[in-house]
C-alpha cells in the first residue's frame, strides 16, 4: 500500500508528458540559467578580466531578475497544468480517495519533478556556463582555462531557490485541492462559461494609461531626468497592455456585435462572439506575451546598438589619440606640448590634426521660466537628484578666434554681447542667455562644435557659447570668480592631436610614447623638483585608455542577450500551452459548426484567423510598444555616447524582424499541435 | 405523393487501419420516405442506424447504394457543396442540442441563415413566429447554459427549422431530456409535422417512435421490419412497437 503513492505519481507524470514534459523542461531552463548567472557572478577567473567586476555586479542583478522571473513563471505554468487535472483528482476522490491521499500522491509528484530538474538543470548549466564563459572571454580577451568550472555555492543557490518555489508550488496545489469539491473538482473542465461582461471604465482607463504612458516615453527630453518619468511609464505601458488586453478586447467586440449589420455577416458572426471568450480567457497570458516580447526587443536592440556604436562612442568620448587639458594659464603648458612632441618623435610617430583652444565651463541651473541661468551655489541644494540633472546645464565659452581656427569656418561676431550657440541635448528655448546678470544675444545656432571629450562624458545638458574674444571671456571668468568663489571654474586650456597611419598598427608605439609621458610627469609631480612639478592638467591617450572603454557595455550586450534568451523561452512556453488549452477547448465547437453546415474548411478557416488574430496581436503591440519606446531609449543611448539614430534604428528593426520570424516559426509549431487536438 | 428521399441498396463497411477486419454497419438498406411522412427508425445499440443517418446527413460515404433527395444522389455531391446542400435542405436535432455556448439562442437559431449569407432583417422575420411556436420568445437572449435541456432542445430545433429544410434528422433528439420535456418535445413534431414538415428520426425510445407514423426497425444491417400508424392512437402505437421488439428479443420471426 505504501508503494501505491509512488508509482500513481510516476505513471500520472507518464501519462500527462504532453503537458508535462514542456513544464520539465522550462524548468530545466530556468534552472541551468539561474545556476549560469550564479556561476558566473562567483567565477574568479572573469573577475580577472578587463571589466569583470563590472560583469558581475550585472549578474547579481540578473539573479534577481530570473528568480523573479522564475517564480512567477513556474507558478503560472502550473496553476495551468492543475486546472487541466482538477477533473483527474475528482475522479481519484469519488472513487474512494481521501484528500489527503491525493495530496500524498501530489507530494511525491513534485518531489520527483523536483529532483529531475534540478540534476538536469544543473548538468545542462554547467555545459552552458562553459560555453558562456568562453563567448565572455572572447570578448574580453581573456585567457580560457581547460576544464569544467563548478560552482558549489551556485549549485546551492540553485536548490535553494528552486526548493522554495516548488514547495510553494505544492502548497498551492494542495489548497486548490481541499477548497474544491469532489464534483466540482469533475465538472471543473465543462462548465458554462458566462459572457464577457464590459468593463467601460477599465478600458478607458487603459487607453488613458497606454496614452500617457507613450507620451512620457516620446516626450521626455533629458533621460537622466526623465529616469524616474520612465519608470512611471513602463509601468503605465504595462497597466495599459493588461487592461486594453483584458477589458479594452471585449469592449471592443461588444460594440462591433452592437453592430448588427457587421455582426451578422458569415465572416464575423463566428469569430466576433468566439473571440470574446478567446479574449477573457487568454487576455492576460496575451499580455504577458506582448510585455515579454517588448522587453525581449527593448534589451536586445538597445544592448546591440550599444555593442556595435562601440567605436563611435569611443570616438565621441576620446575624440583625439592624445589630448592634454590644463588651466589655461599654466606656465608648464608648453612644456608639456615639447614632452609630447619628443616622446612622438622617440617612437617615430607624426602628429596630424592638431588643434588647441581655451574655454570656460560653468554649471548653472537653467529657469526655464525666467529664462536665465541661475548661478547662486544655493539654488543648487534645493534641487532633487533628478531634477539636478534636468536643470543643471553645463555651460562651454570659447572665443570665436578658437571656434574658426578649431572648426575652419570664419564666423563673426560684432558686439560683445552676441553669441553664437551650439546644444549637445537639450535645445535652448530663447535666443538670449542670462548668466551672471549679464544678457547675451544668441544671433545664430551652430550645428557642430569642438570635439569635447569632457562634454561627452558630462550627462547633463551643454550649451556651447563662442564669445566676440579673449576680452569677454576674461570679462565672464571675473564674473564667475565672483558668484561662486571658491568653486568658480577656470579657464581651461586643450591640446588635442591625432597619430598620422593606423592607429592599430601604432599601437605599441603610441602605448610607449604614452607611457613615457606619464611617468615623466607623475615622476615629476611627486620628486617636485623636475621640470613638470606642479602641472595642472592631465593627459588621455585613446588606444591606451579606450582599451578598458565600453567592457562594462559589453557585459550589458551579454545580460541582454542572455535575459532575452530567457524571456524568449518564457513565450514559447506560454504559445504552446495557449494553443494546448485552445485545442481542447474547440474541439466540441468544432464537430457542432460542421454539424450544423460549415464545412470542415470552413471551420478550420475561421479557427485559424482567430488564432492567428489571437497570437500575433500582442506581436504588434510589441512591435508598437517598441516604436514608442524608441525616441527614449534612443536618449539614454546618447548618454552612452551613442548617436547614430540610423544604428539604433536598423537594430531595432532588425530585431523586430529576426524575433517574428522566430515568432511566426513557433507559432506554426504550436498550430500543428492544436490542429492534431481539435481533429482527434 | 411524391417521394422525398430514396434510399437504394445501402451498404457500409468499416475497415480498419490495416485492412484486416471489416466490419459491416449496414449490408442492405432501402427505404423511402414521402414528403410529409413521419418516420421513426428504431434498433438496438450497433444495429447501424446512426451509421444510416450519418450517411442521410451526408457526413458519412455510404460503400455501395444510393441516396437520393427529390432525385438528387446526395452521396455524389463533392465537398466542396456538400456543406451548403446540408444547410440548405437539411436540419437536425441531436441528443445532445450541440448548441455553442458562446452564442445567446437566437444566435445559435440565426447559425445556419448566418452561415448562408441572409440579411438581418429577413432572419428576424423568420424567427419571430418559429420562437413563439416553440414557446422560447423570452428566453432568445439568453445563453445556452442558462436555459433546461428541454428549452435547449427547442432552440435546437428552432435552428433546424428555420432553414425551412425538406427534411429534418433528429438524431436521439429526447436522449437527454427528463420525461416531461420528452412528451412536449414530441407533441412539438407531431404539431410540424402536421403542418407538413417531413421528419425522420432515429431513436431507441418507445416512446419516441410511437409517435411517429411509421416506425422502421433496423437489425443486422438491414430494415428487418415495419409498421405503420394507420389509425391507431399513440398509446396502441406503443403496444405495437414493444411487441414487435419483444418478438425482436427473443428471436422470433416478425413475419409469422
Amino acid at each position: 500500500m505504501t508503494r501505491l503513492y509512488p508509482s500513481m505519481a510516476f505513471t500520472n507524470i507518464k501519462k500527462s508528458r504532453r503537458t508535462y514534459i514542456p513544464y520539465m523542461v522550462s524548468c530545466i531552463l530556468t534552472i541551468s540559467i539561474y545556476y549560469i548567472i550564479c556561476s558566473l557572478a562567483d567565477n574568479e577567473n572573469i573577475a580577472l578580466l578587463w571589466g569583470g567586476n563590472i560583469i558581475q555586479s550585472y549578474m547579481g542583478f540578473g539573479q534577481i531578475i530570473v528568480s523573479i522571473f522564475a517564480f512567477i513563471f513556474l507558478f503560472y505554468i502550473n496553476s495551468f497544468l492543475l486546472k487541466r487535472r482538477r477533473s483527474e483528482f475528482g475522479l481519484y476522490n469519488i472513487l474512494g480517495m481521501e484528500k489527503r491521499h491525493i495530496t500524498k500522491v501530489i507530494i511525491f509528484e513534485t518531489f520527483y519533478t523536483y529532483i529531475t530538474v534540478m540534476i538536469l538543470g544543473i548538468l545542462c548549466g554547467i555545459l552552458l556556463d562553459k560555453l558562456m564563459y568562453l563567448i565572455l572571454a572572447k570578448m574580453f580577451g581573456g585567457g580560457i582555462p581547460i576544464g569544467f568550472y563548478i560552482s558549489t555555492s551556485a549549485i546551492s543557490k540553485s536548490f535553494g531557490l528552486f526548493g522554495i518555489i516548488f514547495l510553494l508550488i505544492l502548497f498551492n496545489s494542495i489548497r486548490q485541492i481541499y477548497k474544491a469539491k469532489p464534483v466540482e473538482l469533475l465538472k471543473s473542465e465543462s462548465t458554462g462559461e458566462r459572457e464577457p461582461k464590459v468593463k467601460w471604465i477599465l478600458a478607458a482607463l487603459g487607453v488613458a494609461c497606454l496614452g500617457s504612458g507613450y507620451y512620457i516615453a516620446v516626450t521626455t527630453e533629458n533621460p537622466v531626468a526623465a529616469f524616474a518619468m520612465y519608470f512611471v511609464a513602463v509601468i503605465l505601458v504595462i497597466a495599459g497592455t493588461y487592461l486594453l488586453f483584458t477589458a479594452g478586447s471585449v469592449a471592443l467586440l461588444k460594440l462591433l456585435k452592437k453592430n448588427k449589420g457587421y455582426y451578422y455577416k458569415t465572416k464575423h458572426f463566428i469569430s466576433v462572439s468566439s473571440m470574446m471568450y478567446r479574449m477573457k480567457r487568454n487576455a492576460v497570458g496575451l499580455a504577458n506575451i506582448c510585455i515579454l516580447s517588448t522587453m525581449v526587443l527593448v534589451m536586445v536592440s538597445a544592448t546591440l546598438s550599444i555593442y556595435l556604436g562601440l567605436d563611435d562612442s569611443l570616438d565621441k568620448r576620446y575624440p583625439a589619440e592624445f589630448s592634454i587639458s590644463s588651466m589655461a594659464d599654466d606656465p608648464l603648458n608648453n612644456d608639456v606640448s615639447e614632452l609630447l612632441d619628443k616622446s612622438l618623435s622617440k617612437e617615430g610617430l607624426k602628429k596630424k590634426n592638431e588643434i588647441s583652444y581655451k574655454d570656460l565651463s560653468v554649471s548653472a541651473v537653467y529657469e526655464e521660466k525666467e529664462d536665465r541661468f541661475i548661478t547662486d551655489p544655493d539654488s543648487y541644494t534645493s534641487l532633487s537628484a533628478f531634477q539636478t540633472y534636468d536643470k543643471l546645464a553645463t555651460l562651454v565659452f570659447v572665443t570665436l578666434d578658437d571656434y574658426n581656427r578649431c572648426m575652419r569656418t570664419d564666423e563673426t561676431i560684432n558686439s560683445e554681447s552676441d553669441v553664437l550657440v551650439y546644444s549637445n541635448r537639450a535645445q535652448l528655448e530663447t535666443d538670449t542667455i542670462n548668466i551672471f546678470n549679464t544678457k547675451l544675444n544668441v544671433i545664430k545656432t551652430l550645428d557642430d562644435f569642438m570635439v569635447s571629450g569632457n562634454m561627452a562624458a558630462n550627462i547633463s545638458n551643454g550649451y556651447f557659447v563662442v564669445v566676440k574674444d579673449d576680452t569677454v571671456l576674461n570679462d565672464i571668468y571675473k564674473k564667475n570668480v565672483k558668484a561662486y568663489g571658491e568653486y568658480s571654474s577656470f579657464i581651461n586650456y586643450y591640446y588635442l592631436t591625432d597619430i598620422a597611419g593606423d592607429p592599430e598598427e601604432n599601437k605599441t608605439a603610441i602605448e610607449n610614447a604614452f607611457n613615457d609621458i606619464k611617468t615623466q610627469l607623475n615622476d615629476s609631480q611627486q620628486s617636485g623638483d623636475s621640470p613638470y612639478a606642479g602641472f595642472t592638467g592631465a593627459i588621455e591617450c585613446r588606444s591606451v585608455e579606450g582599451e578598458s572603454f565600453g567592457k562594462d557595455l559589453t557585459g550589458l550586450f551579454f545580460i541582454g542577450i542572455f535575459l532575452g534568451l530567457l524571456f524568449i523561452m518564457a513565450t514559447v512556453l506560454i504559445m504552446y500551452y495557449k494553443q494546448l488549452t485552445e485545442g481542447y477547448e474547440d474541439k466540441k465547437r468544432f464537430e457542432i459548426l460542421q454539424n450544423v453546415g460549415m464545412s470542415h474548411r470552413e471551420v478550420k478557416k475561421s479557427i485559424n484567423s482567430q488564432i492567428l488574430t489571437v497570437f500575433f496581436l500582442p506581436l504588434i503591440t510589441a512591435g508598437i510598444h517598441v516604436a514608442f519606446n524608441f525616441p527614449f531609449i534612443f536618449r539614454v543611448l546618447t548618454l552612452l555616447n551613442l548617436f547614430n539614430m540610423k544604428l539604433f534604428a536598423l537594430c531595432t528593426i532588425g530585431c523586430f524582424l529576426v524575433f517574428t520570424i522566430f515568432y511566426i516559426i513557433v507559432y506554426k509549431m504550436t498550430s500543428r499541435l492544436y490542429y492534431r487536438i481539435v481533429k482527434k | 405523393m411524391t417521394v422525398l428521399l430514396e434510399v437504394k441498396n445501402l451498404q457500409k463497411v468499416y475497415t480498419t487501419r490495416f485492412g484486416e477486419n471489416n466490419v459491416t454497419a449496414l449490408s442492405n438498406v432501402s427505404l423511402s420516405v414521402e414528403k410529409g411522412e413521419y418516420i421513426a427508425i428504431m434498433g438496438e445499440s450497433g444495429s447501424g442506424k446512426t451509421t444510416l443517418l450519418n450517411i442521410l446527413a451526408a457526413l458519412d460515404k455510404p460503400t455501395r447504394g444510393k441516396v437520393l433527395l427529390n432525385g438528387k444522389d446526395i452521396t455524389a455531391i463533392s465537398e466542396k457543396e456538400i456543406s451548403a446542400f446540408r444547410r440548405n435542405n437539411l436540419g437536425f436535432v441531436f441528443q445532445d442540442f450541440n448548441l455553442l455556448d458562446t452564442f445567446n439562442l437566437k444566435d445559435n437559431i440565426f447559425l445556419p441563415l448566418v452561415l448562408s449569407g441572409k440579411k438581418y432583417n429577413e432572419m428576424n422575420k423568420r424567427l419571430k413566429p418559429l420562437a413563439s411556436k416553440l414557446g422560447i420568445t423570452d428566453l432568445l437572449y439568453k445563453y445556452p447554459y442558462e436555459v433546461s435541456g428541454g428549452q435547449k432542445q427547442r432552440a435546437a430545433v428552432a435552428r433546424a427549422l428555420i432553414t425551412s429544410p425538406q427534411l429534418i434528422l433528429a438524431d436521439e433528439p429526447t436522449g437527454a431530456l427528463d420525461s416531461r420535456s420528452a412528451d412536449d418535445l414530441l407533441r412539438l413534431f407531431t404539431e410540424i409535422n402536421r403542418e407538413g414538415q417531413t421528419i425522420l428520426m432515429v431513436t431507441h425510445s418507445i416512446k419516441a417512435a410511437s409517435h411517429a407514423r411509421r416506425v422502421l426497425f433496423i437489425s443486422d444491417g438491414t430494415v428487418f421490419h415495419q409498421i405503420y400508424r394507420g389509425n391507431s392512437t399513440t398509446e396502441e402505437m406503443f403496444q405495437k412497437i414493444s411487441d414487435t421488439l419483444t418478438t425482436m428479443a427473443t428471436g422470433g420471426d416478425i413475419n409469422d
